[in-house]
């Protein structure tokens, strides 16, 4: 009986319980360490110098155009006035802009990144849901209803404040000006012209009859059915420039992809010579201190120019091969030491 | 005998023929003097170390995690906007990063129980209170504030002005978001591997499992399923699939790992070798003495066989 009772309260003999789980136990050892080192280093400097050299390789033209100061071209439009002011920025290329050609606008002392503007939209009817259309959420005050109390569609900050200079380059040959034509298809993001934003369905075969009952942004110039009368897949909430401003930015410096340049005789790039920028001058930033801008780039595999990726790795790169070596000395005078006293 | 075990760390009662009052006032109880040993040298002491190990990990990964929006603040004018998604907040602690630091602080060794035996010195950190002390404590903050530091600055400064290869610019806040939080989860991952020192099976699953587990949850979250079920909620579509198959994305979580890490592992080699403990010795001549017996512990199988 004895036995029994022993063997009921003996503990449990298995490896988990006596805590004997077979384990690997890794041990920072020099073998490992220090060749590590090394080859993180090298690697880190190859794969810097390929990026560094790369970013090189790309074009960057960036043009402030706020007109802050009193000659520059866009300085009659600073002063607010109800018409749509136009100015032309002239540039010149002195070699050929290697295409495709990518035209951004940007922004500066602009905090897209704010909580409660970044709050301020109703995802409802963004989708499509005419439910919301009347009655939107919360959180879009006070860009949910007009002074009259009318619903407005698309609500919120971020729609409202959305970004209405348009811009027109020419090329100037002996003279005369030739127009770049200028491609905004698919400038957004995939899923968000496919999937995330969807227009209302057409009530009696009319677009426009979808937004009845509500009113446009009060900033708006024209309706949300109205962004592209020429495009029915470029209208509404599917508007490319629309998506790219309602993809809100992160930090207070930022550009936005407006058009690219592609066709025609621009396929291949800006040939050098003289071009004239029309800026339809309609946003105002100079109330918050803000300054606008166009950049044109082109791009490589990593996209566009981007010294800052390059210069760190090999920054980190050097750090590491130099640390590999300093481990090494130390490595090597403390077994030697301990050699020479035993 | 009830002020005594009250004023120590902890009681320790012995169960047997005087009864069993002092088992039911004490912490721990066995049934003979002689298991008071095993009690301090192999439990205690591991107990000590796994508690440490696991305080200074704590307090890093939280520190990394929080720390981030501190420096966001200066740059989205202090209104308390995260950096990342809301369900990787709520994720985070629970989910993403919980499992692997209990697996360290169950089962990690230093040293076998054999040796804590035979070596009783391995007991004087714990007195001396030598792991987790106020130093301790600040190199784990700062060492956290430092991730911190890199977690936000390195995206920070390659993101603000990459675009993607067809034009689209990274710098929105999605995909910061996603850059941001896929670098910290790999960072405190590489980190809890560094300070596991004894790999389990359990620990090899929590770990890589709690890896796979964020990135299956991050593209679940991202999809459409879920965007068209709850569009308010999930409004991150897109955002996984978009910010991933980027080449700059990795090569900016690559450089922010490295970063990190590496100064962790420069400075505990060479710890290692200009001032190692006690433990680091025995630990390092007993995986030594296991690499030697191995084979000779075949053949001496043969010959006794034979």
């Amino acid at each position: 009986m004895k036995n029994e009772e022993e063997a009921s309260e003996r503990p449990d003999n298995t490896a988990f319980t006596q805590q004997q789980l077979p384990a690997w136990q890794p041990v920072l050892s020099a073998g490992i360490i220090i060749p590590g080192f090394l080859i993180i280093g090298l690697a880190f400097l190859g794969i810097g110098i390929a990026l560094f050299l790369t970013s090189q390789t790309i074009q960057v033209l960036e043009m402030d155009y706020t007109g802050v100061e009193k000659d520059s071209p866009c300085f009659r439009c600073t002063s607010p006035s109800n018409q749509t002011c136009t100015c032309e920025v002239t540039f010149s290329l002195s070699t050929l802009f290697t295409g495709p050609v990518f035209f951004y606008y940007g922004l500066s002392n602009y905090f897209q990144n704010f909580r409660k503007y970044g709050v301020s939209k109703d995802d409802y009817q963004l989708t499509g849901d005419t439910q919301y259309f009347k009655s939107p959420r919360d959180v879009c005050f006070p860009y949910a209803h007009d002074s009259k109390n009318n619903p407005i569609v698309p609500c919120g900050a971020i729609a409202s404040s959305m970004f209405n200079d348009t811009f027109e380059l020419y090329q100037i040959i002996n003279g005369t000006k030739k127009k770049v034509p200028l491609d905004g298809k698919g400038i957004s993001w995939w899923t968000d012209y496919n999937i995330k934003y969807r227009n209302p369905l057409p009530v009696n075969g009319s677009f426009a009859s979808a937004f009845d009952g509500t009113v446009k942004p009060i900033n708006w110039p024209k309706a949300a059915y109205e962004l592209d009368l020429t495009d029915p897949n470029n209208n509404g909430f599917l508007n490319q420039d629309f998506l790219v401003w309602m993809r809100r930015a992160a930090l207070p410096q930022f550009r936005k992809l407006y058009r690219r340049i592609t066709e025609g005789d621009y396929a291949t790039g800006l040939p050098a010579g003289n071009y004239s920028l029309t800026v339809y001058y309609n946003y105002p930033v100079l109330s918050f201190d803000g300054r606008k801008k166009v950049v044109f780039s082109n791009v490589s595999w990593m996209g566009g120019k981007n010294d800052f990726l390059g210069i760190a790795y090999l920054v980190v790169g050097s750090l590491c091969v130099v640390m590999s070596v300093v481990m090494l000395i130390v490595y090597a005078k403390f077994k030697f030491s301990d050699d020479d006293d035993a | 005998c009830f002020s005594s075990s009250a004023a120590a760390h902890i009681g320790v009662g012995i169960s047997g023929q005087e009864g069993i009052q002092a088992v039911l006032a004490s912490d721990y109880s066995f049934s003979q003097f002689r298991f008071l040993q095993r009690l301090l040298l192999v439990h205690g002491r591991w107990s000590y170390l796994r508690m440490c190990r696991f305080l200074c990990y704590f307090f890093y990964k939280n520190f990394a995690f929080t720390m981030v929006h501190f420096w966001f603040g200066f740059f989205c004018g202090f209104s308390a906007q995260t950096v990342y998604d809301q369900y990787f907040i709520t994720l985070y602690n629970i989910v993403y990063t919980s499992l692997p630091v209990l697996a360290m602080g169950l089962f990690d060794q230093d040293v076998p129980e054999q040796r804590s035996l035979e070596y009783p010195k391995l007991y004087e950190p714990g007195q001396l209170n030598l792991l987790f002390n106020k130093r301790e404590f600040f190199i784990c903050i700062a060492q956290g504030i430092y991730t911190s530091v890199v977690l936000f600055f390195i995206p920070y400064g390659v993101l603000s002005h990459a675009t993607q290869s067809n034009g689209v610019p990274l710098a929105d806040y999605q995909t910061f978001a996603v850059t941001t939080a896929t670098a910290l989860v790999i960072v405190v991952s590489v980190q809890i591997a560094l300070d596991t020192g004894y790999w389990t099976a359990i620990n090899h699953f929590f770990i890589w499992g709690s890896l796979g587990t964020y990135f299956t949850i991050l593209f679940a979250m991202h999809s459409s399923i879920l965007f068209n079920i709850f569009p308010k909620q999930f409004h991150f579509l897109g955002s996984a699939h978009n910010t991933l198959g980027q080449p700059v994305v990795w090569l900016t979580i690559a450089l922010a790992t490295v970063i990190c890490i590496a100064p962790v592992l420069a400075f505990r080699f060479l710890k290692l070798d200009l001032k190692p403990q006690l433990s680091d010795t025995v630990r390092y001549t007993q995986l030594v003495l296991q690499k030697k017996q191995k084979p000779c512990g075949r053949v001496g199988r043969g010959v006794g066989g034979g």
